[in-house]
């Protein structure tokens, strides 16, 4: 590791723009993290092909009054640029979820359903969150077109962890994979079912979203035993879902439980181990889901691994049920140990084109001097290489390289 | 570029840092109160903690699982929606100021009580008409909270952010009003000041890290229900 030097990164002289600086939240990736990135992507999506999932790739930018959801309305979080052309403003797309859905219902809608499609790419938006600050990050997700299924539920959980444990996240027992199951749902039905006012729903929600009992018993009146006990199954889902069996519920809100127990039988079934949680009454960034949420922590890890859930693909005539998840690349290398550099064998200027192939065939990474450099040690060091060839065989320097 | 190999080495040690809980503690007047909770929870801390001269700032406690921050009151927060902590007292201002989504606060402590106001100058105070505010300038503690306050009612608020001694910003002339906590009252009086509006009623709560509840429920409900019993104890 190179000590720190004062002298680098050079100061800019008063009055000249640093070239170097980017935009807060931007940033330059660099070797090895870029190659690390990509690859792990890739391997996302391979585990996603391998269950039925067809890639789509939507474009960057779109017309803005496309990439509004079912609500109608386009995020917040979206950057907006006029279209020189059509004179109509557009969006960078800030999601890619609803961008899926939005072909998924429009060029896709004669095909039969269930739809499985998949996708990866960067997304850019108007600020960070506190835990992520990146404005651009690559995204990979999954998304089931037309199905309301408890088993699309299911298999849209599972295959997000299958997918995350294939790349390495949890391999180290105290980085964990844990999965944290919602309703969100679930709280406006009980407090329809109890008439509370708009007001009252209002700070209900508030005081939930902080878990704070104090304030909720303020706020929900007739709901605040159900509410609390709620509140209370959140935890380890056998636990939560034991304590909440025989809860009293509105009728509404039993189904949309019930729902959730199917579904965690489900997903047990598959993945006896894995770790899950509840959160009955978590509703904070999941504001548009219809039905079962999650989000996917390692333990240790600031953030989430990703999100997703339950929500209505398309807009009017064209509804359709749909559940998806979506992986944050950036929170994702945060969870795995630190890319190492691969091995890389130096080859001097003047070897032969079939020697440099056939280490090449064997998997190497070869790097060949482009000009004459003095022992094969030294252009090692020059061309940043762990191996030399010695003797016929690839042999370690024995240096770490700087 | 060198591979340190720390992780063989370091790992261990790192895991077992991390499967440590921390909790965060805000220094000064609080803190006196927040003892006794900590007695009744069962939680001892090294003689350490008790020092005035001693220069550590992590403390062990009885609970090999468990190790405590001070910090100051605003930091508390701080430390524990990034994660650095699992587990605090916090108190409500604080809390509500940063508005971190990070921070559950499931137990009321029902201590540190005091509340968050408004205040102005006495001569101020008696020939102004709040109708016709467009925009006051406030010193405070505050920003957020104040912003939010006087947005609500469609007054633009100009914050001044001060770290103490507020009520002197009014007597200099930086402003005519502050949002300050008020206890006694006592303060605002001896500097001239007057309380006009009343903002929120504060106490402490504990609070955990979100991320921390989702992967740990049982680590972190234990000392949910271990202060929550020793809340109980007390009423």
């Amino acid at each position: 590791m190179a000590a720190y030097d004062p002298q680098f990164p050079p100061r800019t002289e008063p009055g000249q723009a640093p070239q170097a600086l980017l935009p807060n939240g931007l940033r330059d990736m660099l070797p090895p993290e870029a190659a690390r990135e990509a690859a792990l992507a890739q391997k996302l999506i391979e585990v996603m092909d391998g269950y039925g999932y067809e890639r789509v790739k939507p474009p960057l930018v779109e017309f803005e009054e496309g990439m509004a959801g079912s609500a109608g309305t386009v995020s917040r979080r979206v950057f907006r640029l006029m279209d020189p052309v059509s004179q109509k403003m557009m969006g960078v797309r800030a999601d890619m979820t609803m961008q899926v859905a939005r072909i998924a219902t429009s060029r896709l809608a004669h095909q039969r359903r269930p739809l499985r499609l998949s996708y990866a790419g960067d997304v850019l938006r108007v600020s960070g969150s506190m835990l992520s600050p990146e404005r651009q990050f690559t995204q990979v997700g999954a998304e089931i077109i037309g199905s309301e299924a408890a088993e699309a539920d299911a298999e849209i959980v599972v295959l997000a962890a299958d997918a995350l444990t294939s790349i390495g996240i949890g391999q180290n027992p105290a980085h964990a994979l844990s999965i944290d199951l919602m309703v969100p749902p679930l709280v406006p039905l009980v407090c329809a079912a109890f008439d509370l006012d708009e007001t009252a729903t209002a700070e209900v929600r508030q005081a939930l979203d902080h878990k704070d009992a104090a304030a909720m018993s303020r706020a929900a009146g007739p709901a605040t035993d159900i509410l609390t006990r709620l509140m209370r199954a959140t935890g380890p889902v056998e636990d939560g879902l034991a304590s909440l069996r025989d809860l009293a519920l509105p009728a509404q809100a039993k189904t949309v439980l019930d729902r959730l127990s199917t579904v965690v039988d489900l997903i047990r079934g598959r993945l006896p181990d894995l770790t899950l949680t509840i959160d009955p009454v978590e509703n904070r960034g999941f504001e548009y889901h219809t039905g079962i949420s999650f989000s996917l922590f390692a333990r240790g890890t600031r953030g989430e691994l990703g999100r997703g859930g339950r929500y209505i693909a398309g807009r009017n005539g064209s509804r359709e049920p749909a559940i998806g998840v979506t992986l944050y690349m950036d929170t994702v290398l945060r969870a795995l140990p630190e890319a190492e550099t691969p091995p890389r064998l130096f080859l001097p200027r003047n070897t032969p084109v079939s020697e440099l192939a056939r280490w090449r065939a064997e998997g190497w990474i070869v790097v060949q001097a482009l000009e004459d450099v003095g022992s094969d040690a030294q252009g090692a060091r020059l061309y940043r290489c762990s191996h030399i060839v010695k003797d016929g065989q690839a042999s370690p320097t024995g240096e770490t390289s700087e | 570029m060198t591979t340190i190999d720390m992780t063989d080495m370091a790992a261990p040690a790192v895991a077992a840092a991390r499967e440590k809980l921390v909790m965060a503690l805000p220094k000064g007047r609080i803190l006196d109160e927040v003892m006794p909770f900590l007695a009744r929870a069962g939680i001892e801390p090294e003689p350490a903690f008790f020092d005035d001269k001693s220069r550590k700032l992590r403390f062990e406690t009885n609970e090999p699982s468990l190790d405590i921050i001070r910090v100051r009151s605003f930091d508390v927060a701080t430390f524990l929606a990034f994660g650095a902590a699992h587990l605090a007292v916090a108190g409500n201002d604080v809390l509500m100021e940063f508005a971190y989504p990070e921070i559950y606060a499931p137990l009321d402590l029902d201590i540190g009580h005091c509340h968050l106001a408004v205040a102005a100058k006495v001569e101020v105070a008696e020939g102004d008409d709040p109708r016709l505010w467009s925009h006051v300038r406030v010193a405070t503690k505050y920003p957020n909270i104040t912003r939010r306050h006087f947005a609500a009612r469609g007054v633009q608020a100009e914050c001044v952010k001060l770290n103490g001694a507020i009520e002197l910003a009014p007597l200099l002339g930086l402003c005519r009003r502050i949002v300050d906590l008020v206890s006694t009252g006592r303060t605002l009086r001896e500097n001239g000041l007057v309380e006009v509006e009343h903002i929120a009623h504060i106490t402490s709560r504990f609070a955990v890290n979100r991320a921390a509840m989702k992967t740990r429920p049982r680590d972190i409900n234990h000392w949910i229900d271990r202060f929550e019993e020793a809340a109980n104890g007390q009423r």
